[in-house]
């Protein structure tokens, strides 16, 4: 234990960098997903014919392929065409492309449970689909969005974890690092899991908590 | 009662693919004029002012309102028409449809200010003369929520009020209010009916039409059997449609009382 | 060595098929085991003692919390460091239940708690015990509201089991890298990966949307 405690003080400066990169890739993808996402969900939902099928399809496909092989195909295959990406871009790419399908079916779902009375007054006060969008629609599918977008937040700051195979220098490519050095692989994996899982915690309890007093002042 | 014909329904037809929702529905609305649609449930009523304002679109017929001629099955309206119908046609609904997330005040200004950008300041002084109309500025700053059923069916009159609209539709207005409530939202549509306005509304409430209506149409079975001046229609039905419908109308008194009675009983014995 | 592209389908299709009966092997045989598991662990943690419950608790939030590539090194490397040495297929399949077994807890905990309490109330008001209550009533009732989480969770076990690669389980990435190795034709390669994880993940989720419509017959 003692012994474990030590190496963890020694390697801890090490960890903490990849931990950087770690924080950088999540929030760059959480934008592109949250904002491609909300696209994703207007496409699906506009009444334009093609322009539906076309983001039912991407969010049908991306969703049952692995996002390593997303991954892999954004960092080497495009490469092999052309289009070479960094090991950061092709990350955040792929990512932001993949959690684009999960933020989108949020916002879908959200949207679509607001009830159809509500759009009926607003359309029959003469307010403009976009107004009745921004002012009417978006401020309640806001309260059902916040406790899924969470839970998939988590889920994207563990999945950076796989930028590692593409030797990103993420806190999990900086545990490797550093195990394959010491030969501590227990000791390393676990002071991961414990940086790992604060976060999880942060995200999962303190913005939970934030919610549920949002939703209980709710109106 | 002038003879200008701001609402004008000829033989309009609605279809849900082969299944008749309405059909050959014409009749006119002329200013100032209060026309109360009456009829069994499933007869097509709600969906016919539906179209009025364009919610729902139709399928055959023609329908002048304020001057827009919109034409069954065909292309629809454009936004710019669609647009000034919507303007200046207000609605109530069944289900008072308030802004959950918007306060009482601001359910009353959101369309002035977007849709006809009247200042924040000037919106809300309207919104309170209109409430104070209702007996309700005290609430203003409260959530639909926190309201009684028919407070928010008060509001909702407001906030289709505040559009200035020379006709107001209601979508039986009171059909989801407790009883003891539905008193206080046909007194604020009666004072609408004496100053003027022009309305077609769709109700439940025979005496009420009897009295607010200048004309009353029956509409069973998808179709207009009966309309006519309220009086006449109401006390002496020309048609058998007409005669059975008003008739059962009565009964569900009766049914209630048992209704209310049965379980008192039951209770009593256990 | 430079092979034409248009022959490296021809040329892997059979490695990567093997790959892909690996993968379903172990996911169907983990499935199967944290279902099971999955069952008496929420069991435990709705009826058990508060211990017990507390165990259960944080294993689920400790599986949940911690990036699945990192659950995997834990058990792959993480125990050589105390001696145990698995081997590839014994370390995937501990991992994949271990996994499983977490998120199986949840599915199933709600799947109960979502059965009305007035189903419990009958039942007792007819004298069954809370035992035959629980497995005769409640259960059933359960399974079939679980359908469509556990459709999502055999998809989610079949994408993991991209990760295997990384301890030399030889699935579909793994193959999917071997041929990237030999011919350099990273692009065709890994979308033969991704075509055999779509086909794969979409049957499933015909399956699931075939068994919900049977099971939802009496509803």
């Amino acid at each position: 234990m003692q012994a474990m405690f030590s190496a963890w003080v020694q390697y801890l400066p090490q960890l903490l960098k990849g931990v950087g990169v770690t924080l950088e890739l999540t929030g760059l993808s959480l934008v592109v997903a949250v904002v491609f996402g909300f696209i994703l969900a207007l496409a699906r939902l506009s009444r334009i014919r093609g322009l539906d099928l076309l983001a039912t399809w991407y969010v049908e496909i991306i969703r049952a392929i692995p996002v390593l092989i997303l991954l892999f195909m954004a960092y080497y295959s495009l490469g092999q065409v052309g289009i070479a990406l960094s090991g950061m871009t092709a990350a955040v790419v792929s990512l932001g492309g993949f959690y684009a399908t999960q933020y989108g079916e949020i916002f879908r779902g959200a949207i679509l449970s607001i009830d159809r009375g509500q759009t009926e007054a607003a359309a029959a006060l003469g307010l403009p689909s976009s107004v009745t969008m921004r002012r009417v629609i978006l401020p309640q599918a806001f309260f059902a969005i916040l406790p899924p977008a969470t839970n998939q937040l988590s889920n994207l700051i563990k999945d950076t974890s796989l930028v590692f195979t593409i030797s990103l220098a993420d806190l999990m490519y900086q545990t490797y690092a550093a195990l394959s050095i010491n030969f501590l692989p227990m000791d390393m994996l676990l002071l991961a899991g414990v940086i790992y899982f604060i976060f999880y915690l942060v995200i999962a309890k303190f913005l939970g908590r934030w919610e549920l007093n949002v939703q209980r002042s709710r109106y | 009662m002038s003879n200008e014909a701001v609402i004008s329904a000829q033989r309009v037809t609605k279809r849900f693919g082969t299944q008749v929702v309405f059909e050959d529905v014409s009749l006119d609305v002329h200013k100032k004029e209060v026309v109360a649609i009456i009829g069994p449930s499933g007869a097509g009523k709600s969906t016919f002012i539906r179209c009025v304002n364009q919610l729902h679109p139709f399928n055959g017929g023609t329908l002048e309102v304020l001057g827009h001629t919109l034409t069954g099955g065909g292309p629809p309206p454009s936004r710019e028409v669609l647009q000034d119908i919507r303007t200046r046609v207000g609605m109530v609904f069944q289900t008072f449809n308030l802004f959950p997330h918007l306060s009482v005040v601001n359910n009353i200004i959101l369309a002035p200010r977007e849709v006809k950008k009247i200042p924040r300041p000037r919106a809300v002084e309207q919104a309170m003369e209109l409430l104070a109309m209702v007996g309700l500025e005290h609430k203003a700053e409260m959530f639909p929520r926190r309201l009684s059923g028919g407070e928010q069916q008060r509001v909702a009159i407001c906030r289709a009020l505040a559009m200035d609209p020379e006709i107001m539709l209601f979508d039986e207005p009171t059909s989801m209010l407790d009883p003891e409530l539905v008193g206080e939202v046909l007194a604020a549509i009666r004072r609408l009916a004496r100053q003027g306005m022009t309305m077609l509304l769709v109700t439940h409430e025979m005496q009420f039409a009897k009295e607010v209506a200048d004309t009353v149409v029956i509409m069973a079975d998808h179709h207009i059997v009966e309309q006519g001046r309220a009086a006449e229609v109401l006390d002496a039905p020309a048609t058998e449609r007409a005669q059975v419908f008003l008739r059962r109308i009565l009964k569900p008194a009766e049914v209630d009382e048992v209704g209310e009675v049965a379980p008192a009983r039951l209770r009593g014995r256990l | 060595m430079h092979i034409p592209i248009l022959n490296i389908p021809l040329l892997y299709s059979g490695a990567i098929a093997q790959g892909a009966i690996k993968d379903l092997m172990v996911t169907i045989i983990s499935t199967i085991l944290s279902f099971i598991l999955g069952t008496l662990g929420a069991t435990a943690r709705l009826y058990g003692p508060k211990l017990v419950k507390t165990v259960v608790y944080w294993y689920v939030e400790i599986i949940r919390g911690l990036p699945a590539i990192l659950q995997l090194f834990i058990i792959y490397y993480g125990f050589t460091q105390w001696g145990i040495d698995f081997s590839p297929l014994t370390a995937a399949l501990i991992w994949l239940v271990a996994y499983g077994t977490g998120y199986g807890v949840e599915i199933f905990r709600s799947g109960i708690i979502d059965v009305p309490q007035g189903q419990w109330e009958a039942a007792s008001a007819l004298g069954l015990s809370r035992t035959m209550t629980m497995f005769r009533i409640i259960v059933p009732q359960a399974y079939v509201a679980m359908l469509p989480p556990l459709t999502s969770f055999v998809v989610l076990q079949l994408k993991n089991t991209t990760l295997l690669y990384l301890v030399a389980y030889s699935d579909i990435m793994y193959q999917a890298r071997l041929g990237t190795d030999a011919t350099e034709q990273p692009g065709i390669l890994y979308l033969m990966a991704a075509l055999a994880y779509l086909i794969m993940s979409l049957a499933i989720g015909r399956l699931g949307y075939r068994l919900e419509r049977r099971a939802a017959a009496y509803r």
